[in-house]
């Protein structure tokens, strides 16, 4: 079957160039979905990501402290013994003002994060299903706290991307939708909107989870501001 | 672990002077800092450029440039070669990083206004003084070459969304263009930049 690919075109090629927003994001996102195993879509995302890399080398060079290649070797010899540890890495949070006073409690939450897992496993299975090319999984889950329902989300420290599934959710009321916040210090910055269909979502969230400190839901209007205008009903803190 | 990946052949980075960089990247998952080293001498000034011109804070795109590399260092099995070349994706790393750092930016306005005042004091660092002696390595004037040839139009598109970290929809608002003109431009211009970089793409 031939595909038309001009409306992926496009939009993998602003990706690319860091400005997709708003609900273009989540259109490529279900149309690279539609697509499936599609050679074409990898092929045109190579290649708007091969010219956005080769932008760069249009800059002058600015040298870097002669130092920071020693601190980074230096930095991953140190955290290695940590990776070990495995369990210690999943995490609930309650509030913003609950996080310092919980962290020292992680190993006894192992279990309700796992359950929250292993309860939308199928919602889970349908989103990698669904990925282009085929998808890694994250290595680490996390499990929001809140009243009602389930949420939870997958995702690698340190790298782009992360799995939002959740289940039991309330309907966010007419003309309003859920907001995903990444939390970075005091400033949240936008991830993505979240339409539950029967209680129930699933998405690939495209953004640079790095910085967050903490991860939250609020109830927004379907035009999902840029900046939250209620209180989060979801919070998670990542480590 | 890899689902059902089938991806296209490896986009080579072939640096023809020394080892091809996905050969570097091999190494660098077998915990070779050698390796991991001599990726940073390639990319790490030039990742630097690119933090700095986005964030504008020598400070935060030092941070920036750190903190990309060492991700590369940690998982360097997160590199997907159906997805561009080592180089492609290295740069995309900084800059997605780098251009959350600027949208963390809540005052747009003001920070525009800073960025003007930066442009000056750029002109004048010395390590610019330094590079503009040298003879720019060929890659680097073939990419401003391709970029000075694009239409204004098309060019001023990818200044903002590329170089100064804006939306499709911030760029819309600020120019008055509809958001379809501001995408079909995006389109056109990278389109016409692969043609031109062609010959040098890896």
């Amino acid at each position: 079957m031939i595909r038309d690919h001009a409306s992926i075109d496009e939009l993998l090629a602003i990706r690319a160039l860091g400005g997709l927003d708003g609900d273009d994001a989540a259109r490529l996102e279900r149309e690279l979905a539609e697509h499936g195993d599609c050679d074409e879509c990898r092929r045109l995302e190579a290649e708007h990501n091969e010219v956005a890399g080769m932008l760069a080398l249009s800059l002058d060079p600015r040298p870097v402290d002669e130092g920071m290649v020693d601190r980074i070797v230096a930095q991953e010899q140190r955290r290695a013994p940590r990776e070990e540890q495995g369990p210690e890495r999943i995490v609930i949070a309650s509030s913003v003002d609950e996080l310092s006073s919980r962290r020292d409690a992680r190993l006894g939450r192992w279990q309700a994060a796992f359950g929250v897992a292993a309860a939308i496993a199928l919602i889970l299975a349908f989103v990698l299903a669904t990925r282009p090319g085929g998808v890694e999984v994250p290595g680490t889950i996390v499990a929001f706290q809140g009243e009602r329902g389930e949420l939870a989300m997958a995702y690698t420290p340190g790298e782009r991307g992360a799995l939002v599934w959740g289940a039991g959710l309330p309907d966010p009321g007419g003309g309003k939708t859920y907001e995903l916040w990444m939390i970075e210090g005091d400033n949240p910055v936008r991830g993505a909107c979240l339409a539950p269909t029967d209680g129930a979502v699933a998405a690939y969230l495209d953004a640079d989870l790095s910085s967050a400190d903490l991860m939250a839901v609020t109830v927004e209007s379907t035009d999902c501001p840029s900046a939250p205008t209620t209180d989060p009903i979801f919070t998670a803190e990542l480590t | 672990m890899t689902l059902g990946r089938t991806g296209h052949e490896p986009m080579r980075s072939a640096d023809p002077a020394g080892t091809p960089d996905e050969t570097l990247l091999e190494r660098v998952g077998a915990g070779d800092d050698g390796a991991f080293r001599e990726l940073f001498a390639r990319y790490a000034a030039v990742s630097h450029a690119l933090a700095f011109r986005l964030v504008r804070q020598a400070q935060v795109a030092e941070e920036i440039v750190q903190e990309a590399f060492l991700a590369v260092w940690r998982m360097p099995d997160r590199y997907d070669p159906a997805r561009g070349s080592v180089r492609s994706w290295l740069m995309g790393t900084v800059h997605h990083r780098a251009v959350d750092a600027v949208r963390r930016e809540q005052a747009q306005r003001r920070r525009a206004d800073q960025a003007a005042a930066v442009a000056s004091r750029v002109a004048e660092d010395p390590t610019d003084d330094v590079v503009a002696s040298l003879d720019l390595p060929r890659e680097r004037r073939l990419v401003q070459k391709a970029l000075a040839g694009l239409p204004e139009e098309q060019r001023d598109v990818i200044q903002r969304m590329y170089f100064d970290g804006m939306s499709q929809s911030q760029i819309a608002e600020r120019t008055g263009l509809p958001l379809g003109t501001v995408k079909s431009r995006t389109l056109l211009a990278m389109r016409r930049l692969r043609t031109h970089l062609g010959e040098v793409a890896p």
